[in-house]
């Protein structure tokens, strides 16, 4: 029993990276979004390098490299803050390009319509584009956010003390692993199910709206 | 006695210059646009006026050039060269055109499209009370009253607080247009208004324009309704091969009209 209680002991701190590194991500990517489909070039390049390279690294050596190899002026991360801050960083690259397909399933129209009425850029993107990307994003953000949950398992290998890395303790210190690994699998698979229930009801909520 | 002299100099040679002049009652000139895409160029050198409270019809075949030219007038399509007046602004193609002139040329023109264009995210009042709002500053209560004015004006009173894909394809058509009216345009641009609609539910909407062009709107309509184009406009446009081949009073260009690529396409529209 003492094993299991450890391994819950996890759960607050995988529910912090995810939730924390979920939020960054989804803020950052609002702006990196935009800068891929602005129409000054070199904004989208330097977008499109972002987003490959980030997307191009295993986490875990992102992880590595913020944890290890970032230091400023004498400041460096600690191990939480890395992981939030790392997987915030891949969040973002992840999510600007859900948002941007959202974007791209408008048809053109919409942008006419609001152009043709002498409606500003900035007004188009938040009250006629945005609204409507969103409900299209929503099914692969929250897949996203699944998988993150998952993936936060990573910041274990930089020693954050999510569910992963207290299974990995307990395992070690105590004889016969495998138990213990299935009840963090099963963990996991709880906590995700909820995200995913939420998102789908979400969803119809939304698609309710627009058929009045 | 000299001033009056002068005055009347200078209606002279304005009249005489009519190209280049600002003529008080013309409501939308294209001074020699061009425009292609890419290397294909879609019309060449057009030139056209239509006079305030004057209804224009643009017929053609497919492929013509109509809608981009329309499209042109707004902006929506850049032009490589000419000039182009809505009312009191103007942009020339050779210049580097501002936001300002963009918004000041767009905030005279409405425009209606052929697939509506209505923001399904918005309740049909909120969708003719947008512009109202973001573009003239309008409060909601204001906003809100014009927009079922108009919506009472084209027959929708009652689907104010529907969404639009809850409306049929001639409703949603009806909305559209008190959605381009409620920004006060001094023309309004129909682009094929009625080709995504079957027959029958396009009456319902060109009844619409009917009152329209009736209550003194001057509008440009690119379509393929024939018999609106000659029993409502003052003013029919043949566009073929990148060109006005033929323009004039609709009744004289559809029963006798001077080109030959004329005769042939409405041969094609109106005795098959």
């Amino acid at each position: 029993m003492e094993h299991l209680n450890a391994v819950l002991s996890g759960i607050p701190m995988t529910l912090l990276v995810t939730a924390a590194s979920f939020a960054i991500g989804a803020t950052a990517a609002i702006p990196l979004t935009l800068l891929m489909m602005s129409p000054w070039r070199p904004g989208r390049l330097l977008a499109r390098v972002f987003t490959d390279i980030i997307r191009g690294l295993p986490p875990v050596v992102w992880l590595f490299i913020i944890y290890f190899g970032v230091s400023i002026g004498g400041f460096q991360f600690d191990a939480v803050s890395a992981a939030i801050m790392g997987l915030g960083v891949v969040s973002a690259a992840y999510l600007a390009e859900i948002y941007r397909s959202g974007v791209l399933s408008l048809h053109e129209g919409q942008w006419e319509a609001a152009a043709a009425m002498g409606v500003g850029r900035l007004d188009t993107v938040a009250r006629v584009v945005a609204p409507q990307a969103i409900r299209v994003a929503v099914p692969a953000a929250t897949g996203y956010a699944i998988s993150l949950l998952k993936d936060s398992a990573v910041a274990s290998t930089i020693g954050v003390t999510g569910i992963a890395y207290m299974a990995t303790q307990d395992a070690r210190s105590n004889a016969g692993g495998l138990p213990v690994y299935l009840f963090a699998a099963a963990l996991y698979v709880l906590l995700a199910v909820p995200v995913a229930v939420a998102a789908r009801l979400a969803g119809n909520a939304m698609q309710r709206k627009v058929s009045r | 006695m000299s001033n009056e002299a002068s005055s009347s100099a200078r209606a002279l040679a304005s009249a005489a210059d009519s190209v280049t002049s600002q003529g008080g009652d013309v409501m939308v000139r294209l001074d020699g646009v061009s425009k292609s895409f890419g290397n294909a160029p879609v019309f060449r050198d057009v030139s056209l006026e239509v006079k305030r409270g004057e209804v224009a019809a643009i017929i053609g075949p497919s492929g013509a050039g109509k809608s981009t030219l329309l499209r042109c007038v707004n902006a929506l399509e850049s032009c490589e060269a000419g000039r182009i007046t809505v009312g009191d602004a103007t942009i020339s193609a050779g210049d580097g055109v501002t936001r300002s002139q963009l918004l000041a040329l767009r905030r005279r023109a409405g425009m209606v499209f052929q697939h509506f264009n209505l923001f399904p995210h918005m309740t049909v009042l909120e969708n003719v009370s947008f512009a109202q709002r973001r573009v003239l500053g309008r409060s909601r209560k204001a906003a809100d009253e014009r927009s079922r004015e108009l919506l009472e004006r084209v027959g929708l009173a009652e689907r104010a607080d529907y969404y639009p894909s809850r409306c049929s394809g001639g409703q949603q058509q009806r909305i559209a247009i008190a959605r381009a009216l409620a920004t006060d345009p001094e023309v309004m641009l129909f682009d094929e208004p009625t080709s995504a609609l079957d027959p029958e539910v396009g009456l319902e909407v060109l009844a619409v324009m009917r009152e329209l062009a009736d209550s003194g709107m001057t509008m440009m309509v690119v379509t393929h309704e024939m018999s609106f184009a000659r029993d409502v406009s003052d003013q029919l446009m043949v566009m073929a091969d990148g060109q006005i081949i033929e323009r004039g009073d609709p009744h004289e260009v559809m029963t006798d009209p001077s080109q030959a690529r004329t005769r042939k396409f409405l041969h094609a529209v109106l005795e098959r």
